[in-house]
């Protein structure tokens, strides 16, 4: 139990964390818990989960994605536009649009891996070309309206369960198999732990890190193309609020954002806390400042109790030894 | 390091490895001699003092930001929290200054003290919790964020108009924003002289050989996540001359222009490296981007794809540099 506990501390800790604050809203808040709105809660966090399954990778990899909010708005805006609101041009569409996605994230991973610059800066370049392209291609205009199978896709549902949250359960069990099961995934734990180390083990570290990369702009890419589904078309600006919510839901799933740990299990609570939170604060009548201030303690809180600082604590405070202490 | 011996080839070899540490400003300052060659050659009246008064005004916010960002860079830290505190200093400003002078002056003076207050907490937080920097600062810029939006939720509030005149009044034919811009550079040459930005430079070379020489890491975090803060809330009562408003969500736009403009002036991300004058001009850089899309008459859209490239032209620049010094060494 104490292995456990020790080994993935952070990740229960998500999970407390989320069914608290579950049973806090519940109490504040009655009507939460019924079913419409867990199923609008849980659709919400679907599209944190999937744009956060890219950044886990790359997080775990010791990168970090700042490219995700428009690659996924271009994304959406080209799904759009190039459907204009049909269903059968999706057909190609839609390979097109994730692949433009990964071919993104392949430049990302290319100049970071191949040219050595640092992934803030590679992805922060691509983030802003990307938003300078799309509002040319655009010239600012709305775009159509989403495709009827986009929007059953996002805010329809098979029997009581909404189908983004199948596609969503179907991504995590992927996703979960490919870092623990995986070659790929060991290679990735060994470059986010030591990128030298790795690379001296014989670890492929270019073409993982380049593969990461891609993953991201995939799954951004994929939310992109379903979220005007959600918000009935797509807008200039609907990818902004991922960038801090991606990053926030790795973080309070207890990923190090050095890289080398965390597992996509953790993010699904990270994105899970962060949805339950937006909900939560209408209904004990806070306003949107307010929520801004929880998200931030809520960040604070949970990467001190993950850090080794912390841990350090825990491990007096349970005369648990197993846990290391690097405060050497 | 005996000149006085070196050989021919030896000089070279120096000289070469001068060349190529200062590639990345150097690779910068043709940048910006371009866009401004290319400005002037397509507008009327570009090389005079008006012109220039106007862009340092342009300019100001975005350098004042990125002059806390390059010490957190130097440190080898990152800064994200500044967005949160420059919404904050512009709302507090239009909130409580009031058109009393000596009203404005104190507030002023808290907003500057409330920026390097929580830049050393963020300092605190960084060291004691030895948490990321990353993650911290995104924390706070939150909190901050939110507390801006708490204290003014919608743009709006108002600013004196003799505050609103400080960027637009010359003295000697240069605009106070100008002068500022002398102030700043010669700071800059003071400071990092002294022993505090000697420690923060060596910090961010190696925090462990800094540790081990005697440093206190703890006490340098808090000092260079403070300043970073103070700068910010100077950027914050800078833009309210420019905007003569607050704004909850203002900040935000510079959070990552600032980091893009130390990045383009050779500072490095990993620590130890950079120069303000960089900064300025990869600051000047990014601002003057705006005027070019404006004299080549296309659409305003494609200055992001410019800023984007320029970004990458510069940082490639950098790296290869740098491998090519590693080379060297070997």
């Amino acid at each position: 139990m104490t292995a456990i506990w020790a080994r993935h501390r952070p990740i229960l800790l998500a999970y407390l964390g989320m069914l608290l604050l579950l049973a806090v809203t519940a109490v504040f808040s009655p009507g939460f818990l019924s079913e419409s709105n867990l199923r609008s809660t849980l659709i919400l966090a679907a599209f944190v989960g999937i744009v956060g399954l890219g950044q886990t990778m790359v997080i775990i990899g010791g990168g970090i994605d700042l490219s995700i909010p428009w690659v996924l708005n271009s994304a959406a805006i080209l799904m759009a536009l190039l459907c204009a609101g049909q269903d059968l041009p999706l057909v190609w569409v839609v390979p097109l649009v994730l692949a433009a996605g990964a071919g993104i994230g392949f430049l990302n991973g290319v100049g970071v891996a191949i040219f050595g610059v640092p992934p803030i800066v590679m992805t922060l370049a691509t983030n802003v070309i990307l938003q300078g392209l799309i509002l040319v291609y655009t010239g600012g205009s709305p775009s159509p309206s989403a495709p009827a199978v986009i929007k059953f896709l996002a805010v329809g549902r098979i029997g009581p369960i909404p189908v983004i949250a199948l596609i969503w359960l179907a991504l995590a069990v992927l996703a979960t198999i490919l870092l623990s099961r995986t070659a790929f995934g060991r290679h990735l734990y060994a470059l986010g732990t030591s990128a030298t180390v790795a690379e001296f083990s014989g670890v492929p570290t270019r073409r993982t890190t380049i593969l990461t990369y891609m993953m991201s702009g995939l799954t951004a890419a994929f939310a992109g193309i379903l979220l005007p589904g959600y918000s009935g078309q797509a807008y200039l600006g609907m990818g902004d609020p991922y960038l801090f919510t991606s990053i926030a839901a790795v973080a309070i799933g207890g990923a190090s954002i050095l890289g080398g740990s965390g597992n996509y299990l953790g993010t699904i609570a990270g994105a899970m806390v962060l949805t339950i939170l937006t909900g939560l604060l209408p209904a004990l009548n806070l306003s949107s400042g307010a929520l801004l201030v929880v998200y931030g303690i809520v960040i604070l809180l949970t990467v001190s109790i993950g850090s080794d600082a912390v841990a350090g604590l825990w491990g007096s405070i349970f005369k648990n030894r197993n846990i290391r202490n690097p405060g050497e | 390091m005996t000149t006085a011996v070196t050989t021919r080839p030896g000089r070279f070899v120096a000289l070469r490895g001068r060349l190529l540490n200062r590639m990345p400003f150097l690779v910068a300052c043709l940048m910006l001699g371009l866009i401004v060659v290319i400005y002037g050659a397509l507008q009327r009246g570009v090389f005079t003092f008006d012109e220039l008064n106007l862009d340092t005004a342009a300019a100001m916010t975005l350098i004042l930001a990125a002059t806390g960002q390059t010490i957190v860079l130097i440190r080898g830290g990152i800064d994200l929290s500044i967005g949160g505190m420059i919404s904050l200093g512009t709302v507090i400003a239009a909130t409580r200054f009031g058109t009393d002078p000596a009203q404005v002056a104190l507030w002023a003076g808290i907003i500057l003290a409330v920026g390097f207050g929580v830049g050393a907490v963020n300092g605190l937080l960084i060291s004691v919790l030895r948490l990321q920097p990353f993650l911290v600062t995104l924390a706070t810029w939150s909190i901050l964020n939110g507390v801006a939006m708490l204290i003014l939720p919608t743009d709006g509030g108002s600013i004196p108009g003799w505050w609103v005149d400080f960027s637009y009044n010359t003295f000697l034919g240069l605009s106070n924003p100008v002068w500022m811009l002398i102030a700043l550079i010669l700071f800059w040459y003071w400071f990092r002289a002294t022993r505090l930005g000697i420690t923060i430079q060596a910090t961010g070379s190696s925090e462990k050989s800094a540790f081990l020489s005697g440093v206190s890491v703890t006490r340098v975090n808090i000092v260079t996540y403070g300043l970073s803060g103070f700068f910010a809330a100077a950027a914050a009562l800078y833009l309210t001359t420019q905007t003569s408003a607050g704004s909850p969500t203002i900040g935000k736009d510079y959070i990552l222009p600032s980091v893009a403009a130390a990045v383009i002036g050779g500072v490095s991300l990993f620590g130890g490296r950079g120069h303000l004058l960089g900064t300025i001009v990869g600051a000047f850089i990014l601002t003057l981007i705006g005027n070019l899309v404006f004299v080549l008459r296309v659409s305003s859209h494609w200055q992001p794809v410019l800023s984007g490239a320029i970004l990458l032209i510069a940082v490639l620049a950098g790296s290869i540099a740098e491998k090519s010094a590693r080379g060297q060494d070997q």
